[in-house]
């Protein structure tokens, strides 16, 4: 389907504004998203370009600097989330429960939230049959967890036309992939409807430091603006602040402390809370119902 | 030197000479002001069977996969949500607003023109889908339609064309002239409006900008969002230097999908908080910018 014909266009000037508990204006949505990268396939990002800019198979150099995030990144990234008691959504692609099941078993002790992220970093577009890797990926998490995920990231937030209906078929009840509004919305699907959280690729490691190149302290920079623009708006209306981190890129040791005091600052603030992406969904299946019925 | 000039249209040099600022006989501004500064926000249009024009996230190992949803909804967020925190800044500084509009955007966009509209804002025309005029199959008719989509929408022809990306060919300030079009800011090359020569009757070109622009600052430079303050303040103290004795334009230019931006969004307001009380420089809008200058300014040749 069309994406308008999903979602029609909506100015947010206009509409009704959901009410958030009691005493909460913001909630930050910190999300964690762990992957595998393929040896055999070219690596889903580089950080060195190989002399002369030929690419090259196996691409050793740019798989090592993946698996820091996983072998070092990660631990250093959980450290400061269970020090500020924040519950990340964890997306992860489903293969990474083979490989590295103890980062996996981690997050479950830890409480946290797993949301699915296809099997491993590959676009949509370019599996074969894409309903089948979102049922194995679900089915992989499930059985690793106990917990069918509700929650969906497409790799590189890619989607084919149809990808939403086949998470729908799947059981999936949100996603992140679609970065248009302020507030979750509800989208439609061929299967059931499903809600659309408000994500971002501007508190987004990869965009900020893998593409643009921004130096470390551009991390808490940008995420204070941020934040303070938002902090200001939502005495008028909620706000969501989704902060996307790859144990690669936040977990090394020149970014970690941008994203503890990042955290710790905007944490401090009254009326901001973390909520893993669960728990707005909950929120807004109640709250969002009852303001369309209103 | 002397270039191969092409079969239709015109090579610049054609249609304006090479002339230094400095030696021009000065212009003068109504109540001694020194400086115009017009500010445009370009509402896009952006089709998701397409490729996007512009890209945030490209996909894991890179290419450019088809559909590409995720920067489809980026650029639809500025619509949504950004356009409507930048048009307070307009609002809380009474800025004249200026809208580069894709023609499709007028229709899919309702509640932006109408607000603007309502602000007596002026529209531009902006092609009418965000491609490149080189690759507009008919470049005539995609010039007439943006301006009779805008004239429906806001009962007023535009004045004032901006191709898609300021892409043209050869032909288009000719095609402008008789299409009725009075102004184009296309051509970054002086701080004062110039006339150009087409097949028909002249063209008159109103200083834009690739620098205080957030596509070129944000998305291609990569500078973090207080630079686009910071340059923009540049800008404009060194342009407030050089109107000593004759009048300069700056233009300030962006997108509500990057400008609109939480994080981008306080430094537009920023500018405007610092600039906006000074006496001698005017806000306007391109058309006020061309009847002024039609009026003062040199007559074309």
């Amino acid at each position: 389907m069309h994406p308008r014909e999903r979602l029609p266009y909506s100015p947010i000037e206009g509409r009704a504004p959901l009410r958030l508990p009691k005493g909460v204006r913001l909630v930050v949505w910190p999300v964690l998203a762990l992957e595998e990268w393929d040896m055999g396939r070219p690596m889903a990002r580089m950080v060195i370009s190989p002399p002369q800019g030929q690419p090259m198979l196996p691409d050793h150099p740019n798989w090592s600097w993946h698996e820091y995030g996983m072998r070092v990144g990660f631990w250093r990234l959980r450290k400061v989330m269970q020090k500020l008691n924040i519950n990340p959504t964890v997306t992860l692609n489903a293969r990474v429960c083979e490989t590295y099941p103890s980062v996996v078993k981690a997050c479950i002790d830890s409480g946290w939230e797993l949301n699915a992220h296809s099997y491993d970093q590959v676009p949509m577009h370019k599996l074969d049959d894409e309903r089948a890797v979102i049922d194995k990926s679900m089915d992989i998490i499930e059985k690793f967890s106990g917990r069918r995920p509700r929650g969906w990231f497409g790799p590189g937030l890619t989607q084919t036309f149809d990808t939403l209906d086949y998470l729908s078929e799947a059981g999936v009840e949100y996603i992140g992939d679609w970065v248009l509004d302020d507030e979750p919305v509800t989208i439609e699907t061929r299967h059931k409807p499903i809600v659309a959280l408000p994500y971002n690729f501007e508190i987004h490691d990869i965009v900020m430091m893998a593409l643009q190149h921004h130096p470390s302290d551009e991390w808490h920079g940008r995420a204070m603006d941020h934040f303070d623009v938002l902090y200001a708006e939502s005495a008028e209306r909620p706000k969501f602040m989704a902060v996307a981190c790859h144990p690669y890129l936040s977990g090394v040791p020149h970014r970690i402390a941008h994203v503890e005091r990042t955290f710790a600052e905007i944490l401090s603030h009254d009326g901001v809370v973390a909520w893993d992406g669960s728990k707005i969904l909950d929120w807004y299946l109640t709250e969002g119902r009852m303001r369309d019925a209103a | 030197m002397n270039f191969p000039k092409p079969s239709v249209g015109m090579l610049p040099n054609d249609r304006l000479d090479y002339s230094a600022i400095t030696k021009r006989k000065p212009l003068k501004l109504p109540k001694g002001a020194r400086m115009v500064v017009w500010t445009i926000t370009n509402v896009e249009e952006w089709d998701p069977t397409q490729t996007m024009p512009r890209t945030v996230l490209t996909p894991p190992a890179g290419g450019s996969p088809m559909p590409d949803i995720p920067n489809w909804c980026w650029h639809e967020y500025g619509n949504r949500v950004g356009f409507w925190r930048l048009l307070q800044v307009y609002d809380d500084f009474k800025i004249p607003g200026v809208m580069n509009v894709n023609g499709s955007a007028v229709n899919a966009f309702p509640d932006i023109v109408q607000a603007c509209v309502d602000r007596k804002w002026e529209f531009v025309g902006h092609g009418f889908t965000q491609r490149n005029m080189q690759k507009v199959e008919n470049e005539r008719a995609d010039i007439r339609k943006s301006a009779e989509v805008l004239e429906k929408a806001t009962g007023q022809r535009p004045r004032g064309w901006l191709g898609p990306g300021l892409t043209e060919t050869w032909e288009t300030p000719d095609i402008l002239a008789e299409e009725g079009y009075d102004y184009v800011a296309d051509w970054v090359l002086d701080d004062q409006p110039v006339w150009m020569k087409t097949r028909g009757k002249p063209i008159l070109n109103i200083p834009y900008t690739q620098e205080c622009n957030d596509v070129a600052m944000m998305l291609i430079q990569h500078h973090k969002a207080s630079e686009f303050y910071e340059r923009a303040m540049d800008q404009f103290e060194q342009i407030y230097k050089d109107a000593k004795g004759s009048a300069r334009v700056m233009a300030i230019s962006v997108h509500p999908y990057i400008m609109g931006a939480p994080h981008r969004a306080k430094y537009f307001r920023k500018i405007f908080e610092k600039i906006r009380k000074k006496r001698d420089v005017l806000f306007w809008t391109g058309s006020q910018i061309a009847d002024w200058y039609m009026k003062v300014g040199p007559k074309p040749q």
